[in-house]
């Protein structure tokens, strides 16, 4: 059996492209943690996040050549991948209408467990960190957006905030976190 | 829509936050604007690195994933025991094999079987080809993970080097032991015959350190020393390089 082990993720997407199983395997050994976990995250539900996870990995099967390891990381791509399909789930409309039930509260006690959490070994101290240090404004927007999975426009409802002010925020908090996470040498740069 | 609106939208695109026609129109133009697709690419880089939460998967996921490789294609069983091996999974205890069909159907199924194979090879090939580059990508991935480590070591100086105009042309990341790596770049290609060249002054006087080629991405470095240079930069030079500058300094910093 070939031993992926000490491969590179390009190299083991170049792998699955000649439909090499033991190479999705491997991918699925190293990233799958973290689709299975942001789906579940997002969907808050176990069922669910299982299905999103196995649509990312046969996509990847299926479509490899869609990673494009000069635009990221294949742990990026794959996290996108998951974020978007279950934001899809999200506003499906069973879905909605499940998580109407949800209030405010509900956002705040997941704000406190995001902060608490257990993250990926390698990024967890400055993650945390980065997200802990951004004003509250941006980070509530934020949250709302990726792990509650809203539109910016609905963040802006909740928020009860300009559309305008909201998008300013979450761009203001991204390039916030960039900056946070690239001094503390978690993430490269790839442009200036 | 226009530069300026989809701009406005990526950081909210990369969260997933926009839908309908709004995410159609964006999603159009960043497909057509080199900018927009390398500012969304960072921004997606960003939003995984704030979703990444890792979680012990489910026992039977793998296996899941594994009875589904070759569903579209109704191909043939996936051999799932070396995978789920290889993953650390228990794999099924039963597979279901396809039942036997009678002899007299045997040919054509043959016949078909073959052109599936055929069909499959072909698909296979074209695929390898596609991906012959990605070989390359996997070097600069490489690199980039070394350029990353540095970024994380202890003492490491950040270099800028800044043009007449005070605009960052490239960044460096310099080690306590000599080493250094180019972090990021905006220096245009130049035409054929022509090369960057990396300076290092020490004492007032420019040493070369090397040549960084056309169009710099992937550049490794070591100083050997001390003294360790005091400042950083790059001139144009005729392709070979030149061993003091004949070309007045596009970019230059203090170390």
């Amino acid at each position: 059996m070939q031993d992926f082990s000490e491969a590179s993720d390009p190299q083991l997407v170049t792998s699955i492209g000649r439909y090499n199983e033991v190479a999705l395997a491997e991918v699925y050994r190293r990233h799958g943690g973290a689709v299975f976990g942001l789906a579940r995250r997002v969907l808050d539900n176990v069922t669910e996040a299982e299905d999103v996870t196995q649509e990312v990995f046969l996509r990847l099967w299926n479509e490899p050549e869609r990673f494009d390891p000069s635009r990221g990381s294949l742990r990026s791509f794959l996290l996108a991948q998951s974020h978007a399909r279950s934001v899809d789930v999200i506003r499906s409309q069973n879905a909605r209408r499940a998580r109407e039930a949800k209030d405010a509260m509900k956002t705040a006690t997941r704000t406190y467990d995001m902060q608490n959490e257990a993250w990926d070994l390698t990024v967890a101290y400055q993650v945390t960190q980065a997200l802990a240090g951004l004003p509250i404004d941006e980070r509530r927007a934020i949250e709302l957006a990726y792990f509650e999975g809203r539109t910016y426009v609905q963040v802006a409802q909740i928020l009860n905030q300009p559309e305008g002010t909201v998008k300013s925020r979450i761009r203001s908090g991204m390039r916030r976190m960039r900056g946070a996470l690239i001094d503390a040498g978690v993430k490269e740069v790839n442009q200036l | 829509m226009n530069h300026e609106e989809a701009s406005e939208l990526l950081p909210a695109l990369a969260l997933n936050a926009v839908e309908g026609d709004e995410r159609s129109a964006a999603e159009e133009h960043v497909a057509g604007c080199p900018h927009c697709q390398s500012e969304l690419d960072w921004l997606i880089d960003v939003a995984g690195a704030v979703g990444t939460t890792v979680e012990p998967l489910p026992d039977d996921l793998w296996s899941k994933i594994s009875s589904r490789l070759y569903e579209d294609r109704g191909q043939h069983e996936t051999p799932s025991m070396p995978l789920a091996k290889e993953v650390g999974i228990v794999a099924p205890a039963h597979r279901q094999r396809p039942s036997r069909r009678p002899r007299a159907q045997l040919m054509p199924i043959v016949v078909g079987v073959a052109a599936v194979i055929v069909a499959v090879l072909t698909f296979q090939i074209v695929r390898a080809d596609e991906h012959a580059s990605s070989l390359q990508r996997a070097l600069n991935a490489s690199a980039r993970n070394e350029v990353a480590a540095a970024l994380a070591t202890p003492g490491r100086v950040l270099v800028s080097l800044n043009g007449a105009s005070h605009e960052r042309l490239a960044q460096f990341v310099m080690l306590p032991d000599g080493r250094g790596y180019l972090v990021s770049s905006k220096l245009p290609t130049l035409d054929a015959g022509e090369t960057y060249q990396l300076w290092g002054v020490i004492d007032g006087k420019s040493i070369s350190i090397g040549l960084m080629g056309r169009s710099p991405s992937s550049i490794a470095f070591t100083v050997s020393g001390p003294p360790q240079p005091s400042e950083l930069a790059v001139t144009v030079e005729p392709s070979g390089g030149t061993a003091t500058p004949t070309s007045p300094i596009l970019a230059a910093g203090l170390t």
